[in-house]
């Protein structure tokens, strides 16, 4: 098989709102480095953020403060958080909303007086979120994009990264190991620095959120190369995907937050309202909440026609519904489903990945060269991460990533790989070449089946040990399926099984560290320890290799019991509803 | 629920066929479920592209019983005439292999018409005051909402015509830039789309309009281009 290969500078892996923005920062404080982006499939059109839909939170006056958003942050996270990430977080939006509208060139939505318009999401204590409609990540991304492209980097589409190579010594990395997927064959791409920010996206579960081609590669190849991975329990579950059967990939998609707010039913097969069984809160409980209520209620069979329940909102007036959720009803109604008049099946639907690579304020790794950024690094969100805190977090730490990545290249070199890594990656992606082609879609549809019962909503012990099992299970099939390799261009039932073995091995990551956290924060709900335990004594797991840890959340900010607002300040600024 | 036919272009640029397959019909069924049922069950070695599922990424636009659509949010119902579905890569574009096109000449025109914010303020500066209702900003924000997909520029018969017309697309764009009070290059966007393939190509036949997924309208973007750079260059004479 050939290999080609590649040298630059910089290169930024995806290209999200992390990946984008690292490579504008990049740019700006190294202008005379090469810089190569590489991404999966286009530019600014694969990934999460463009999928974005509430938007921005943000602190921007009025009563709100950056000490505000980042206690919102702590709490909702459960005091997971390592602290000084959640502190840049919050304090580094403010000067990357500006940017983002008077540099990038996006419109967030105003007021009449032309003041930027923001609003409360579920768990913030102020109106927070800037937003462009229901429609921010389009607006962020295009615009981003623009920018990237009007550009001169050197840009790899449709190339896929699937192992990091570090050097013989293993004390730095040297590359990347890719795939031009166009053309079918390996490129090493040599870089004094690397910026991973390739997206988490949790799509082993049988309902996710993501982009098709989010499968967790970045996670996979930073699990190979040894590197510390923190919270790898933590999936978070959007409480309404649509579902529309097994055989649409419409089904798992999100319908947003929103209609739950505005008032919004949720309805169990039998037609009657299940959530005030649940929670005072009803249909308006947090995200974590309504999944759970809506698992009780499938465990109890009380279920729709494909197996879940009903989100209604006629009672609202369809025309009202119509005017006020224009594209969620549009989207329906494309998809054969009539949101303003009707009742519309979902169920909870996994969403955003709180875990990743263990990473410093400046987004620099244990391993030299190597910096991660967006959701593939961990510990901004801790057990739960915030409505409108995602895209945030990618362009905080994208901006960040570009800066420090731009003033250390010059101290940089570029390194030779170790060839025995170099060629065990390319034989692992060469594996299912050599065997009788098989059906890998089964083996993926076998995976998202055990992860959902076992490894989902709701978890215990014995489940989990039972998920490990048929993880195991599934991976050993995986191993025996073969891809026909007479055409290997745009092979999409190669990626497909490359995708399988990505899920498998941060699947089993998540399983394991599900098993560590003996108590039930934000995310992780285990039904044999459903308390949170004591919050001084908190820990967050690690997973380095096979060995799975706990590590104690170091309050450097702010204990639990405590408040960095000052006193007299009110437990919240946004008005009842 | 019966069976699909559906005929797929297949092969690369040099070479194309068109390839038969039976296709199991679901209630709930988008072409993009039809072309993956296809790779995932029939041909793995079928070529194809998407990304969000959602119509908001852009990338799994096809020709569709001849027609440019996003696939994923296009209901097999809805298109399927007689059981029937010809799917080929998007117009206009170059083919990589059998459903999937090249896009950067598209990209490439978007930043050959300056279609890319010039700032006139930095990060350190407080955002600007723009009342949602200002004139100038309705008919930026008209356009807004464009997802870069190419349906417009696949569905355009002078892009066929001339390969160097920068497209509606491109041309959306750069109208709602012209507009927008917070660009500091208005006249250099004016003078990159008043020249050879630039406004003054489109033929008002108003495809783009029609064919757009977000029912944007590139036909007016256009025309409000065309009325903008002749006054300008009026002013210059």
């Amino acid at each position: 098989m050939r290999l080609e290969r590649h040298d630059t500078d910089i290169l930024i892996l995806g290209t999200g709102g992390a990946g984008l923005f690292a490579a504008l920062h990049a740019q700006q404080t190294a202008p005379d480095a090469k810089i190569t982006i590489a991404v999966k499939g286009l530019i600014g059109k694969c990934g999460c953020t463009r999928m974005v839909q509430g938007g921005y939170n943000v602190a921007l006056g009025g009563g709100d403060t950056v000490e505000r958003h980042f206690m919102d942050t702590i709490k909702g996270g459960k005091w997971l958080p390592n602290q000084d990430m959640a502190w840049r977080l919050c304090e580094q939006a403010v000067v990357r909303i500006r940017e983002l509208e008077n540099e990038v060139g996006c419109f967030f939505d105003r007021n009449a007086d032309g003041s930027l318009h923001q609003k409360a999401f579920a768990g913030q204590t102020a109106d927070r979120t800037v937003h462009k409609g229901d429609l921010t990540g389009i607006e962020i991304i295009s615009r981003l994009m623009e920018q990237v492209l009007a550009r001169p980097l050197e840009k790899l589409q449709e190339h896929r990264a699937i192992g990091l190579v570090p050097t013989a010594d293993g004390s730095a990395l040297a590359g990347v190991l890719m795939i031009d997927m166009r053309r079918g064959v390996f490129r090493l791409v040599r870089a004094k620095a690397v910026l991973m920010a390739t997206g988490g996206g949790p799509t082993m579960y049988k309902y996710h959120t993501p982009s098709g081609d989010k499968t967790m590669d970045g996670l996979a190849m930073a699990l190979r190369a040894g590197l510390p991975l923190r919270d790898m329990e933590m999936v978070q579950f959007h409480p309404t995907g649509l579902l529309a059967g097994d055989h649409t990939r419409m089904t798992g998609t999100v319908l947003e937050e929103g209609l739950r707010g505005a008032g919004g039913h949720l309805l169990n097969g039998a037609g009657h309202r299940f959530m005030f069984d649940y929670d005072r809160r009803g249909d308006r409980a947090t995200r974590d909440v309504v999944s759970r209520g809506i698992y009780a209620e499938m465990q109890k069979s009380n279920i729709s026609p494909n197996g879940g329940v009903y989100i209604s909102m006629s009672h609202l007036g369809p025309e009202h519904v119509a005017q006020k959720f224009p594209g969620m009803v549009k989207r329906c109604a494309d998809c054969g489903f009539d949101l303003a008049a009707g009742k519309v099946e979902v169920v909870p639907t996994a969403h955003y990945f709180m875990g990743g690579v263990e990473v410093d304020v400046d987004t620099r790794t244990a391993m030299e060269g190597l910096y991660v950024a967006g959701e593939d690094a961990g510990g901004a969100h801790g057990s739960n991460r915030l409505g409108g805190n995602g895209v945030a977090n990618s362009t905080v730490y994208g901006g960040v990533a570009g800066d420090v990545i731009g003033r250390e290249v010059a101290r940089l070199s570029l390194r030779d790989p170790d060839e025995a890594v170099l060629e065990a990656e390319i034989a692992r992606a060469m594996h299912p070449l050599s065997r009788k082609p098989g059906h890998v879609q089964t083996l993926r549809n076998a995976l998202q089946e055990a992860m959902w019962e076992d490894v989902g909503v709701m978890r215990t012990q014995a489940g989990m040990a039972r998920g490990l099992a048929r993880i195991a299970e599934i991976r050993a099939e995986l191993m025996q399926t073969g891809v026909d390799a007479a055409n290997l261009a745009f092979n999409l039932t190669w990626h497909d099984w490359l995708n399988m073995a990505s899920l498998c091995d941060v699947s089993e990551v998540i399983a394991k560290a599900g098993l560590a956290r003996e108590n039930s924060r934000g995310a992780h709900f285990r039904e044999d320890f459903p308390e949170e335990g004591a919050l001084e004594a908190s820990y967050f797991t690690r997973v380095q290799g096979a060995q799975v840890t706990r590590a104690p959340v170091q309050f450097t900010i702010v204990t639990p019991g405590e408040t960095i607002l000052p006193e007299g300040e009110p437990e919240t600024l946004v008005a009842a509803p | 629920m019966g069976t699909l036919i559906v005929n797929v272009a297949r092969g690369d640029a040099t070479e194309r066929r068109s390839e038969r397959f039976e296709v199991p019909a679901y209630e709930s069924q988008t072409v993009l479920d039809v072309v993956s049922w296809i790779q995932q069950n029939a041909d793995p070695t079928l070529s194809y592209r998407f990304a969000c599922r959602v119509g908001m990424c852009g990338s799994c636009a096809m020709m569709v019983n001849g027609v440019p659509r996003w696939t994923c949010r296009t209901h097999v119902q809805k298109v399927a005439k007689g059981g029937a579905l010809q799917i080929a890569p998007l117009r206009n574009l170059p083919v990589i292999k059998d459903l999937v096109v090249d896009m950067d000449p598209f990209f490439d025109k978007w930043v050959a018409a300056k279609a890319v914010h010039h700032p006139s303020r930095g990060r350190a500066e407080p955002m600007a005051e723009i009342a949602p209702d200002e004139p100038g900003r309705v008919t930026a924000s008209a356009g807004i909402e464009c997802i870069n997909c190419a349906i417009c520029y696949a569905a355009c018969d002078t892009v066929s015509g001339s390969p160097d017309y920068l497209g509606p697309a491109a041309l959306q764009r750069a109208w709602t830039l012209v507009n927008d009070a917070k660009d500091g290059a208005r006249d250099a966007i004016l003078d990159a789309v008043s020249g050879q393939g630039g406004c003054h190509n489109c033929h008002s036949m108003g495809s783009c309009t029609t064919h757009c997924p977000n029912d944007l309208d590139p036909l007016s973007a256009i025309a409000g281009l065309k009325r903008e750079t002749m006054r300008k260059a009026l002013r210059r004479a």
